[in-house]
């Protein structure tokens, strides 16, 4: 579509002049985001007799806005006490809290709100520009691609595991087979869920993530008197120069956050896909394409970066099969539907000749609402920091209860706290032998979707296993999921050369020095 | 776009404040007036054994505002989709209130079938009865307006050489019965391939991941710029204008597949409808008074899908189709289960 310069006036006035709705919807969307458990699909719905009541584009920009600040919500308690607010946000604890025990949440809490909102924003323009053939891109990621995707998730097992890859090899598995338990793909039919209703539809996520993070964690800070140690104690004191010191690294790393943004968006184009697998993946080519990829996990900005911008970068994804072709791509973006349709938008291709306002305006909001978010959420780091040096005596019983609450708000049923407390006692003795709860928890997320996409390829293929190498999409990222596991190895075998290498020549030096 | 934007958002914004104003308000308020009236006294909660977003929260929103105002109570809608709907329809017996407030609104083809192979812990109609049917949606077989397929017979010639990749919804669907059905009838072959619902089953037809799809005929319709329909598992195509006069399937074949069609309904427990008759009748009458009015009409032409497929039936009606599909699951039962 060739750009009307009074339609882009129209598109900019109007969006500013949403900025009322916006303000409150990014404000409840970040404290939403960081409570575990509580999700912007569940705050649309229950919000969803005002939303149908208002203009369509004040609903929609309040829609969107809260969704994409619910993202950036969710790394907030990630970073700070281990705890990912939403499943985009779980790979965030892998190196967020890593600094947090350094002494550098406010610094990581920046990281964090700027690759986000940077990540979000950069992508939501995009997607503005690139629609058309975004939406196209969507439909050349198929079951067999999508394969693919998973296998990029699940060698991330590997990485996060590399000091003991047993123990990370088990954790994973434990985690597919977790995620094994519902009804199956094809024929509907429960397995594995002993009788229990709640888990026909699969191990609910909300709960797998809140017991394995947040109540492992709650259980393991009973253990201390604070979240850091007392030693990192003095080092977190707020300072103003913290959070400079996290806007000089974001500034560092501003290539990483553009194209891991861009990884989200690819994915959140894809129907189905979300913000879990993106933050992962993400992660994962981090890593691979990082000069010092064994940084990763101990604290490492990157490691905060990747995942962030991934998983605001799905935000302007999710909303292209939906705006395009009228398909939601996740389900925050059906409940965005079902306010559309109520209003009597036909969704399509159509939607741009017809109502432009409304197709491009809901990114125009997009992009409001990020600019809108950085500003609001950067100067309360230093404050928001300030959460680790609460006693754990206070923090663990507040912890608990909001994520047990957290664990029923999600699909209301009681089962679901009982199955918390449940994983919370898998992650506590998962921690406490070393194995990682990461590697358990891609495997629960990623299991069913790579279950999912393999029986439909392999039904598609009708038995044929040559199917999952049937396009040349899926064979270039293949050819990626193998490179990014030699590629470590090989890295390690050049360092270990060097290291050989250096090790042969002290000794000749010594001897050269005695001659 | 046909409303000045700015007017509108100053308008909405007072309606907003004003809307959060009324509503703390009304919280407050106590409910004396409510008691006038023996039945219903508060709010409808409905079980949806779907995800949002679907056919069927859709035409339930568009049902509800005709049929809460004649109720003067409003619906709150829970979603508990997975294992093909048995989830929420375990959960609406077994766990919620038989009491004439707790209600299902549910798709009784697909959800018939299902309970028909899977046989779950419940009994119909001891258990749960259906009554006030909204809709008749003819299942159908459709392809990219690009396919190579151009009518049904050239799909059924593909399937007779090798098995056709069939994008559905479910195994247990009426859709994909027809599609077997076509099979026994033709000597094809169709591969079913179930996408766990509508939406990413039109996916999978759009991006040539399936070579047909098999489908309710409303969907299908609110996205003819991307599909087109090949034919139609009923007696008639009742929107054979807007299919450019694709045919009924027995009518290519001279077959006698039974029509297959999908029916959204709503449920209530099967107890209370017996133990309480003149509130049922009320509920019932009421159902078809909002299905007859313009408010509902007006709100389901804005889903994008056509009125044609609107049809009310009663308690009687809905019980005689989700025998039937009962027995037709029977029939079928070894391929639409995974049981051997």
């Amino acid at each position: 579509m060739g750009w009307d310069n009074a339609l882009l006036l129209s598109l900019i006035t109007d969006t500013l002049m949403l900025t009322w709705i916006v303000v409150p919807a990014v404000l409840l969307g970040i404290v939403v985001g960081a409570i575990p458990g509580f999700s912007a699909q569940n705050t649309l719905i229950i919000l969803l007799p005002l939303t149908l009541t208002m203009d369509i584009n004040v609903a929609l920009a309040f829609m969107v806005s809260l969704y994409c600040a619910t993202h950036l919500g969710g790394g907030i308690p990630a970073i700070l006490v281990n705890m990912p607010g939403t499943g985009g946000a779980a790979a965030t604890t892998l190196d967020g809290y890593q600094m947090t025990l350094k002494g550098k949440a406010q610094q990581a809490l920046v990281l964090c709100f700027v690759a986000s909102t940077v990540g979000g924003l950069v992508t939501s323009v995009a997607t503005v520009a690139l629609l058309p053939y975004l939406a196209q891109l969507g439909l050349y990621l198929r079951s067999v691609e999508m394969v693919a995707v998973m296998v990029f998730g699940l060698v991330l097992i590997a990485a996060i595991a590399a000091d003991d890859p047993l123990k990370g090899i088990i954790a994973g598995f434990f985690g597919l087979m977790i995620g094994a338990i519902g009804t199956d793909h094809i024929y509907g039919t429960p397995r594995a869920a002993f009788g229990f209703l709640e888990l026909y539809d699969g191990v609910p996520l909300v709960p797998a993530l809140i017991g394995l993070f947040a109540i492992s964690e709650a259980f393991s800070m009973m253990e201390r008197s604070t979240v850091v140690p007392r030693s990192s104690v003095v080092d977190t004191k707020a300072q103003w120069a913290d959070t400079l010191e996290g806007l000089r690294l974001s500034l560092k790393y501003w290539w990483l956050t553009i194209w891991t943004s861009f990884v989200g968006l690819l994915i959140g184009v894809v129907p189905g896909a979300g913000a879990s697998i993106a933050s992962f993946v993400a992660y994962q080519q981090a890593r691979m394409f990082s000069k010092t990829p064994e940084e990763f996990g101990k604290g490492f900005a990157p490691g905060v970066v990747a995942p962030e911008s991934a998983n605001n970068g799905v935000t302007s994804g999710t909303l292209v099969p939906l705006m395009a072709i009228g398909v939601p791509g996740g389900s925050t973006a059906a409940v965005m539907m079902v306010v559309l349709q109520y209003h009597g938008i036909v969704l399509g291709p159509r939607l741009f000749i017809e109502s432009p306002d409304i197709a491009y305006g809901i990114f125009f909001s997009m992009t409001l609402s990020y600019i809108v978010m950085i500003f609001t959420i950067l100067p309360l780091a230093r404050y928001m920091s300030q959460v680790v040096l609460i006693p754990t005596k206070i923090l663990v019983p507040l912890i608990l209860s909001l994520t047990i609450v957290g664990a029923f708000a999600n699909r209301e049923y009681v089962f679901d706290m009982g199955l918390a407390l449940v994983f919370g006692v898998i992650g506590y003795i998962a921690r406490k032998t070393n194995y990682h709860v990461t590697a358990i928890l891609i495997g629960v997320i990623l299991g069913p979707l790579f279950e999912q996409y393999l029986l439909r390829s392999l039904r598609i293929g009708q038995g044929d296993l040559t199917i999952l190498f049937s396009s040349t999409t899926a064979n270039v990222l293949w050819a990626f999921v193998v490179l990014s596991v030699l590629l470590p190895w090989l890295r390690g075998k050049q360092q270990e050369r060097q290291r050989k290498n250096l090790q042969d020549r002290a000794p000749t030096a010594l001897t050269g020095d005695q001659a | 776009m046909n409303h000045s934007p700015n007017r509108s958002l100053h308008m909405s914004r007072r309606a907003f404040c004003g809307g959060l104003t009324a509503a703390g308000v009304l919280a407050g308020m106590p409910l004396s007036s409510a008691f006038a009236q023996s039945y219903p006294q508060r709010n409808f909660r409905v079980i949806i054994p779907t995800g949002q977003g679907g056919g069927a929260e859709r035409l339930a929103r568009a049902f509800d505002d005709a049929w809460s105002k004649l109720l003067k109570h409003q619906f709150e809608y829970t979603f508990h989709p997975g294992a093909a709907g048995q989830i929420g329809y375990e959960l609406f017996v077994r766990q919620r209130e038989a009491d004439g407030y707790n209600l299902l609104f549910g798709n009784m083809g697909p959800e018939m079938i299902m309970y028909a192979v899977q046989k779950p812990n419940y009994r119909f109609p001891e258990d749960f009865i259906y009554f006030g049917r909204t809709d008749i949606d003819d299942s159908c077989i459709f392809v990219r307006n690009d396919s190579p397929y151009k009518d049904v017979k050239s799909i059924v010639e593909a399937a007779k050489k090798k098995p056709l990749n069939v994008a559905v919804s479910r195994i247990p669907h009426p859709a994909s019965i027809g599609l077997l059905a076509l099979g026994e009838a033709t000597g094809s072959s169709y591969n079913l391939i179930p996408y766990g619902g509508g939406n990413p089953t039109y996916v999978a037809v759009m991006n040539g991941e399936a070579d047909v799809g098999a489908l309710p005929i409303t969907g299908v319709l609110s996205l003819t710029s991307q599909f087109k329909v090949l034919g139609v598992f009923n007696k008639e195509n009742i929107f054979a204008g807007i299919t450019e006069n694709a045919p009924t399937i027995n009518s290519v074949f001279g077959s006698s597949i039974p029509d297959l069609y999908s029916s959204r309904a709503w449920a209530v427990h099967a107890k209370w409808a017996d133990a309480n008759p003149e509130n049922f009748a009320m509920l019932e009458k009421t159902a078809e008074q909002a299905h007859a009015s313009a408010e509902f009409r007006d709100a389901f032409v804005k889903t994008g899908a056509p009125v044609e497929s609107l049809k009310f039936g009663s308690r009687q009606v809905c019980t005689e189709y989700a025998n039937a599909m009962v027995e037709l699951a029977k029939r079928y039962e070894p391929v639409l289960s995974a049981q051997r």
